[in-house]
C-alpha cells in the first residue's frame, strides 16, 4: 500500500464573466466543476483532454495560482486550500511546475546559473555564493546538460536544452511533486524522446511523483500508471493506464483513442466517433456534459447528470454504465 | 497516371551571416495526378520553405537559386507574376498551420473564400455565392448559409480549418498543398479534418502535398512519403513500405522515438544531440553527427538518394550502400 501525496476533492474553479459598464458578473467559466483524484508517492498522473477541458486550470489551482471556489487539495494531509501566503510558501518549494513552453517560460534576460538558482534564493538553500554556483552545477548535470553553459542566456539553446533548463529549475529547489504542464508538447519527437527518458530516469532516482497534462495520449500511454480523462470541467473516466486503453469504458474515452492516428501502417484508419466541436464551458450543455457529441447518447442523458460509476478498475461518469442505466 | 507536379534539384537559399546558405538543397519529387506526398520532417528541415518555393512565395532575402518546378511538365520558374497568378489557386492552392492567423480577422468568411473565386473565374455574385455556400456545405460547415456570414473570431478552430480548405478548394485547384493541417487542433477534431481530407482527395481527385511532422497523421493520408533532414531529402518511398521497414537510420530513429512504439517500462529511443541550425550544417551528410552508423566517407561526401533492393524506399545514406 502506497502512500498518497496528493488528493483533491470536489476542485471547482470558476472564472467570472463581466460584461457591461460595472463589470457585473453575469455568469461563470466553470473550467473545472467537481474534480477529484489522488496521486501516490512516487507515481504518474496523467491529465488528458482537448483544449479547454480544464486540465491546465486544475494545475494551477492546485499551486493557488489562480483561486479555486471551493473543493480541497490535500498534500501531506496539508490543505493547500485553507493556507495563507505564508502557510503555503513552504509547500511551493515541494511542488514545482513545468511548462510547456520553454521559449516563453524563461526571462530571456537572465543567465542561466541565475534562472536555475532563482528558486534556491528564494527558499535560501544556499549560504554561500560557491555553495549556490555548486547546487546548479550539480542540478544541471542531473539533466545531462554541461555547467560549463551555466553562464548564457536561454536564446543560446536549442528548444530541448531550453526544456531541460525549465526542468533544472523545478529540481533545483528539491521538490516532491512536478506538474508538468504540456511539458513535451512543443518538442520535435527526437527531442521529446530525450525529454521523456530524462522525466523518467528522475523519478527512478529521486522518487519524484508527477502530475502529467497533455492532450498527446500516446505520450500517456508510455509513461502514466493513472490516467484521468477530461471533458468540460469534469474527469469523465478515471483508470490504470492499460485499462483505459485496452478497455476504455466512457463513449469519450473510447472516441479520444479511435482518433488517434497512429503510425504503424498495417493499423486501420483513424475513425470519427466524436462528431462536432466542444461546446462553451461558460454554457455546458444540460445533463451529461458530452451528449452534444456522443454517439450512443439515449434520452436520459440530456436530462441528468450522469453518475460516478465505480467501475472494477478505475471509474466514470456515463449513463450507460451505471446499474439502472439503458444500457442497450 | 500522369506527374503533375515534378521538382527536380530545388534549391532555396537564404543568406546568413553573408553567405548564401541552401535551406532547401537540391530536392526532388513528383506527385502523380489525384495522389498524396507527404513531406516529413522535424522543425527547420526546410519542408514548408519547400511549399513556398513552389508557390513562388519565398519570402524575403531568400530566393530560388537552382533546379526546376515542373507542373504538367512546364517549368514555371520563368513565370512572370502575372502567369504565376494563374498557377496559384487555378492548379495549386495552400492550407495553412494556423487557421487562427491566416485568416483576415475584420472581413466575413465567406467573402475571404469569393475573393479567390472571383479573382480566377467571370462569375455572378449570385453565382459565386451558391458555389461557396455549397463547398461551405461539401467540407462539412454546419448552417453553411448563417456561417458564410460569420467573422473567423465566432468560429472553432477546427470550423475555420474548414474553412481554409473551402477557400483552397474554391478555385478547383489541381493540388491541394497542405501544410501542418491539423497541428493546431484537438484530436477528435483532427480525425474530422483527415477524413474531409480524404473524401475531398477521393471526390475531386485533388492531389496533396502533405507537410507534417507527424508520423501518425501521414499513415492516414499519404500514398507516398519523403523525409527531409536539414534540407535534404534523405529517404523517399511508398508508405507501407517507408513506416513499416525503413532503411535511412534518421528515419528508423524518428519511429522508434514514437512513445506509441515503446514497451512500457523500457526507455525510448533517442536521437543523439539536436538538429543542427544551417549555419552549423557539417559537411558531407547533414545527419552524421547524430548518427550511430557514421563512417568517414559520410564526412567527405554528401549520400545520394540510391534505390534499394527492389520494393523498398530510395534512401540517401552511404552505411546502406555498404551494406544494404
Amino acid at each position: 500500500m502506497s502512500e498518497v501525496l496528493l488528493e483533491v476533492e470536489d476542485l471547482c474553479t470558476w472564472f467570472p464573466i463581466k460584461k457591461g459598464l460595472l463589470r457585473k458578473t453575469v455568469g461563470h467559466v466553470r473550467a473545472v466543476d467537481g474534480v477529484s483524484f489522488r496521486l501516490e508517492k512516487g507515481k504518474t498522473l496523467a491529465l488528458v483532454g482537448e483544449s479547454g477541458c480544464g486540465k491546465t486550470t486544475v494545475g494551477r489551482s492546485i499551486l493557488r495560482l489562480v483561486e479555486p471556489r471551493s473543493g480541497r487539495v490535500n498534500y501531506c494531509g496539508k490543505d493547500l486550500l485553507s493556507l495563507d501566503e505564508r502557510g503555503l510558501r513552504p509547500l511551493r518549494q515541494e511542488i514545482q511546475m513545468i511548462f510547456q513552453d520553454p521559449m516563453t517560460s524563461l526571462n530571456p534576460r537572465m543567465r542561466v546559473i541565475d534562472l536555475v538558482a532563482e528558486g534556491i534564493d528564494n527558499f535560501g538553500l544556499a549560504t554561500s555564493p560557491s555553495e549556490r554556483e555548486d547546487k546548479v552545477a550539480s542540478v544541471l548535470k542531473r539533466v545531462k546538460m554541461s555547467p560549463d553553459q551555466m553562464g548564457r542566456f536561454p536564446h543560446e539553446f536549442s528548444g530541448g536544452q531550453r526544456q531541460r533548463i525549465g526542468i533544472a529549475r523545478a529540481l533545483a529547489v528539491e521538490p516532491s511533486l512536478l506538474i508538468c504542464d504540456e511539458a513535451v508538447s512543443a518538442l520535435d519527437v527526437s527531442i521529446q524522446a530525450q525529454i521523456l527518458n530524462l522525466l523518467g530516469q528522475l523519478q527512478d532516482e529521486l522518487g519524484l511523483s508527477y502530475l502529467f497534462i497533455t492532450h498527446d495520449l500516446s505520450v500517456v500511454r508510455y509513461l502514466a500508471d493513472e490516467v484521468a480523462v477530461m471533458y468540460l470541467g469534469q474527469i469523465v473516466e478515471h483508470a490504470p493506464v492499460e485499462r483505459l486503453f485496452t478497455s476504455p469504458a466512457h463513449p469519450y474515452t473510447q472516441g479520444l483513442l479511435e482518433a488517434v492516428p497512429s503510425a504503424d501502417p498495417n493499423t486501420e484508419a483513424v475513425r470519427v466517433a466524436v462528431l462536432g466541436d466542444v461546446p462553451s464551458p461558460a454554457n455546458p450543455p444540460s445533463g451529461c456534459r458530452f451528449h452534444t457529441r456522443c454517439p450512443q447518447v439515449f434520452d436520459r442523458c440530456p436530462v441528468e447528470q450522469p453518475p460516478v460509476v465505480v467501475l472494477p478498475l478505475g471509474s466514470a461518469r456515463c449513463h450507460l454504465l451505471s446499474d439502472d442505466g439503458e444500457g442497450s | 497516371m500522369s506527374t503533375l507536379l515534378e521538382l527536380e534539384g530545388l534549391t532555396t537559399s537564404f543568406p546568413i551571416e553573408g553567405k548564401l546558405v541552401p535551406i532547401v538543397d537540391e530536392v526532388s519529387l513528383k506527385i502523380d495526378e489525384g495522389k498524396c506526398l507527404a513531406l516529413v520532417g522535424e522543425s527547420g528541415c526546410g519542408k514548408s520553405m519547400t511549399a513556398l518555393s513552389i508557390l513562388r512565395l519565398v519570402p524575403r532575402p531568400g530566393v530560388i537559386t537552382s533546379g526546376e518546378i515542373r507542373i504538367d511538365g512546364r517549368n514555371i520558374l520563368p513565370y512572370s507574376v502575372p502567369q504565376m497568378r494563374a498557377v496559384r489557386g487555378d492548379d495549386v492552392s495552400m492550407i495553412f498551420q494556423e487557421p487562427m492567423t491566416s485568416l483576415n480577422p475584420v472581413t466575413r468568411v465567406g467573402d475571404q473564400v469569393l475573393e479567390a473565386l472571383r479573382l480566377h473565374e467571370k462569375v455572378s455574385k449570385k453565382a459565386a455565392q451558391q458555389r461557396g455556400v455549397a463547398l461551405f456545405k461539401r467540407v462539412g460547415i454546419p448552417d453553411p448559409e448563417a456561417r458564410f456570414r460569420s467573422y473567423p473570431h465566432q468560429m472553432s478552430g477546427g470550423l475555420k480549418q474548414r474553412v481554409m480548405i473551402a477557400m483552397a478548394l474554391i478555385t478547383k485547384p489541381r493540388l491541394l498543398l497542405a501544410d501542418e493541417p491539423t497541428t493546431a487542433l484537438d484530436v477528435t477534431i483532427q480525425a474530422q479534418i483527415i477524413e474531409l481530407l480524404r473524401e475531398l482527395q477521393r471526390d475531386f481527385k485533388t492531389a496533396i502535398l502533405l507537410i507534417t511532422h507527424d508520423l501518425g497523421v501521414v499513415n492516414q493520408l499519404a500514398d507516398e512519403i519523403s523525409v527531409m533532414y536539414a534540407g535534404r531529402v534523405v529517404e523517399t518511398g511508398p508508405r507501407q513500405k517507408l513506416l513499416g521497414s525503413p532503411s535511412h537510420p534518421y528515419t528508423k530513429g524518428l519511429l522508434a522515438a514514437l512513445p506509441s512504439r515503446a514497451l512500457p517500462g523500457q526507455p525510448l529511443f533517442e536521437i543523439q544531440g539536436t538538429v543542427p541550425s544551417p549555419k552549423d550544417w557539417p559537411e558531407g551528410c547533414r545527419f552524421r553527427g547524430r548518427c550511430a552508423e557514421a563512417r568517414e566517407v559520410c564526412a567527405a561526401s554528401i549520400p545520394r538518394l540510391q534505390d534499394n533492393p527492389p520494393g523498398l524506399t530510395r534512401t540517401a545514406c552511404f552505411a546502406r550502400e555498404e551494406s544494404p
